[in-house]
């Protein structure tokens, strides 16, 4: 399956990750969140880091059904410059669209009811890396990543 | 299909609940449902939520547990959260989400400690 997606000029090709997920419905947050989980353990990812990925995909994977209905969460292991392992989690939906960005990713927004509106700005406190791309009627990407750590 | 997730035991005037499902959003509003109800039914002043077997809450999840322990609140019910995992409790303080609503505890002795010492 390839597929391009192209958000203010950001493209993304599905051929590039080890693993891509269909989210259609509620039930498809939990088989994401299960299905990365399982692939982080697999890589040697700490329990405490797996927890972490997990609980991202699961806001990720829900902000897709709630706000764009459909979208896809990807994930693939990257080597960073240092050799460092990656885990690279990456979430695409062609929905509405984030009017403001920075409004979204601060902590206790929300548009929604029934939300903490802690969801993406705890992504990016989770994880090492975060970057969002989104374009108001044409969907959102968000991109994190997590460094594997060794003890 | 049954809308009960989790089984309910009944303790003196408290409710112990052992959740050993994956929380997922279906199941979490299934359960705030049953509970709610059972406290209902069985006039219970306490319940106590065992989430040692649940390995991921998010921020939805958390809400809701919260929501409901408001929801019990409002029915003369206190709600103990027990046994949060290590792993579950770092994921959620960094995300900066706190359960509120809720008392909580590290064994079923010290919740029903904590239950018994509101009454």
């Amino acid at each position: 399956m390839i597929k391009v997606k192209n958000i203010n000029d950001f493209s993304v090709d599905t051929e590039d990750y080890d693993l891509v997920l269909k989210i259609r419905q509620e039930a498809d947050i939990a088989v994401a969140r299960q299905m990365v989980k399982d692939f982080a353990k697999k890589n040697g990812f700490s329990l405490a880091d797996v927890t972490k990925i997990a609980t991202v995909v699961s806001e990720l994977s829900r902000n897709i059904q709630r706000y764009a209905k459909k979208g896809y969460i990807c994930a693939r292991k990257k080597h960073g410059k240092d050799g460092n392992v990656l885990l690279e989690v990456l979430a695409y939906d062609n929905g509405p669209g984030i009017k403001d960005v920075e409004l979204a990713v601060t902590g206790g927004y929300t548009t929604s009811q029934r939300s903490l509106g802690l969801g993406l700005s705890g992504v990016r406190r989770l994880m090492d890396t975060f970057k969002i791309i989104s374009e108001e009627g044409k969907g959102t990407i968000v991109i994190t990543e997590i460094r594997r750590r060794t003890f | 299909m049954s809308d009960k997730v989790v089984p309910i035991i009944k303790l003196y005037d408290y409710l112990i609940v052992p959740i050993q499902i994956e929380l997922d959003d279906i199941t979490v509003e299934k359960l705030q449902m049953q509970l709610l109800n059972e406290i209902s039914a069985k006039k219970a002043r306490g319940v106590i939520l065992d989430v040692s077997m649940v390995d991921v809450i998010d921020s939805y999840i958390s809400y809701v547990l919260s929501e409901t322990a408001a929801m019990a609140k409002a029915m003369g019910c206190h709600t103990v959260i027990c046994k949060i995992q290590p792993n579950v409790a770092l994921t959620l303080a960094q995300m900066g989400i706190k359960l509120e609503n809720v008392y909580t505890a590290n064994s079923l002795e010290s919740a029903l400690e904590i239950l018994n010492q509101l009454d």
